[in-house]
């Protein structure tokens, strides 16, 4: 259990991560031409190709998969951010500070989760209000899992650089999974759609898949005509919630036990 | 004149050279445009209007052939932003060869990566659509060659726009939207001109929208497409781009 200095601490390090924020005026506005251009010109095109009777308006189920790629990518940036930190001697400085390791990492987590929350807040509201979906308490539940996606998404992310110290296989690395983790999974198709392809093994992947539970869990509570669900959304939440807590604790460990300063490559 | 062009292939030679250090990510970028033609491609088959598309994996695979050269030639545009990061620029500056050389190097280093890459793609292609005849695979080639030249321009004049990480990594996402969802290689071109309003001739003078033309030719996927305007299209645009890249890398190369 945390005391209260130690909380006082990971909030100054979750200000830290948000400070940095305000100075991404150029990053965040690419991000939301990127946004633009997918919302307005890819999601309404391809919409408009595909077929009227698949059971589902394709351009809000689009929209719903859009905001958890969005979310996920802007999670999986924190790995750049974090790399360069490695690259310019800032991780060898906070490890110096007089804090516990494990109030750095919980900081710098929930600091990566809550800066992309904010960043992708205006997003959602906009993606909420083209579904139709844009009421306080629906905002409130998409707001709170997806402050709890990004804490998993932000936790791998620490794991995995914390391991790598290199921007460059950073850079490949993340490129990849990027890719690979939003192709199998149902943010730009449903997974009947998928189980229909019969290949099991690409299935069963977007099944575990954690965007799939969180683009379904959005579908679920914005979309009440959307039944193209393999789990209900209590089940899809509780998996976010558990992967999001076990990372985070996974990532809290490496922290403190195994972290050393140094060796970027 | 010769030793210049020795510097130049020098340059380039390094460039291809390094291309092999990343064997992961070279078979994961092919792992993943292979699963862009057959996931992407038979999932959309059976979400895609058929009345519109009959066979969406014979229709997005054109494009495929263009994202290959997008990913393999940006490729050298990331070493490049490593480069400038690491002051390894500086280096190379020192060396006894001509700006000019090194630069023209660099670009025909990473429009050689575009093509190494792109081969197994021409193949894949050739077996799900149709081989093209020999005055198609000219076209191919030529188009291929001209591509990845703009694209690896494009990358490498990006890289070193900033020092950032994080902005080059989104730049270079910003830079692939803005060249692959305003063109005709995910759906029909009367569907985004549709969309696009007043702004619709930007799809037909996209340069992607020209080179995938030239594939869907080529390919026999559509025969009625005229390659030759195409083509022209094509190169006027890679004149421009490429001068503009050249300019902008040497000057950001001298900037510090």
């Amino acid at each position: 259990m945390l005391s209260l200095h130690e909380f006082k601490a990971v909030l100054r390090v979750v200000e830290w991560d948000l400070m940095k924020l305000k100075r991404q005026k150029a990053f965040i506005a690419m991000r939301t031409a990127w946004f633009i251009i997918q919302t307005l010109v890819f999601g309404y095109a391809i919409s408009k190709i595909t077929r009227p009777d698949i059971g589902v308006d394709y351009y809000k189920f689009y929209l719903l998969g859009l905001y958890t790629a969005l979310l996920y990518s802007a999670s999986i940036a924190r790995a750049y951010i974090i790399a360069d930190e490695f690259d310019d001697g800032i991780i060898d400085y906070h490890l110096s500070l007089p804090l516990k390791r494990s109030v750095l990492a919980a900081g710098r987590v929930i600091g990566g989760a809550v800066s992309t929350i904010i960043f992708t807040i205006p997003m959602m509201v906009f993606i909420l209000y083209l579904v139709g979906g844009l009421e306080p308490i629906s905002l409130l539940t998409s707001i709170a899992s997806a402050f709890a996606f990004s804490t998993g998404v932000v936790s791998f992310v620490v794991i995995i650089v914390m391991k790598l110290k290199s921007t460059d296989t950073t850079d490949i690395l993340f490129g990849t999974i990027d890719a690979i983790l939003v192709r199998l999974s149902s943010v730009f198709y449903p997974l009947p759609v998928i189980q229909a392809l019969n290949l099991p093994a690409y299935y069963y992947l977007a099944l575990l898949n954690p965007l799939t539970h969180f683009a379904d869990f959005l579908r679920a509570l914005v979309l009440p005509e959307y039944f193209l669900l393999q789990l209900t959304p209590a089940q899809s939440i509780l998996y976010i919630l558990g992967l999001g807590i076990g990372l985070l604790v996974v990532a809290i460990e490496l922290f403190e036990r195994k972290l050393e300063a140094g060796g970027v490559k | 004149m010769s030793s210049e062009l020795r510097s130049i292939a020098i340059v380039a030679y390094r460039d291809i050279a390094r291309f092999w250090r990343y064997k992961y990510w070279l078979a994961g970028q092919v792992a993943m445009n292979l699963a862009d033609i057959l996931i992407f491609g038979l999932i959309f088959n059976g979400v895609v209007n058929k009345d519109l598309i009959p066979d969406y994996v014979r229709f997005v695979t054109p494009g495929i052939l263009c994202l290959s050269i997008f990913i393999s030639s940006f490729s050298i545009g990331r070493e490049v932003g490593v480069e400038l990061r690491r002051e390894v620029t500086q280096y190379l500056l020192t060396l006894p060869v001509r700006r000019e050389s090194l630069i023209i190097g660099r670009l025909l280093g990473g429009a050689a990566r575009g093509l190494i890459y792109q081969f197994g793609f021409l193949v894949f292609a050739s077996i799900i659509l149709a081989p093209p005849s020999p005055e198609g695979w000219v076209y191919v080639l030529a188009t291929s060659f001209i591509l990845a030249l703009t694209m690896s321009s494009v990358s490498i004049s990006l890289s070193t726009v900033t020092r950032d990480f994080n902005m080059q990594a989104t730049i270079r996402s910003l830079t692939y939207y803005l060249l692959f969802f305003v063109s005709n290689i995910f759906y029909p071109q009367r569907v985004i001109a549709a969309r696009l309003g007043p702004l619709a001739p930007i799809v037909d003078y996209s340069p992607l929208t020209m080179a995938t033309n030239i594939y869907r030719w080529a390919f026999k996927y559509d025969v009625l497409l005229n390659p030759w305007s195409n083509l022209i299209g094509l190169l006027v645009w890679s004149l421009i781009i490429v001068v503009v890249a050249y300019k902008l890398y040497i000057r950001n190369l001298l900037r510090d």
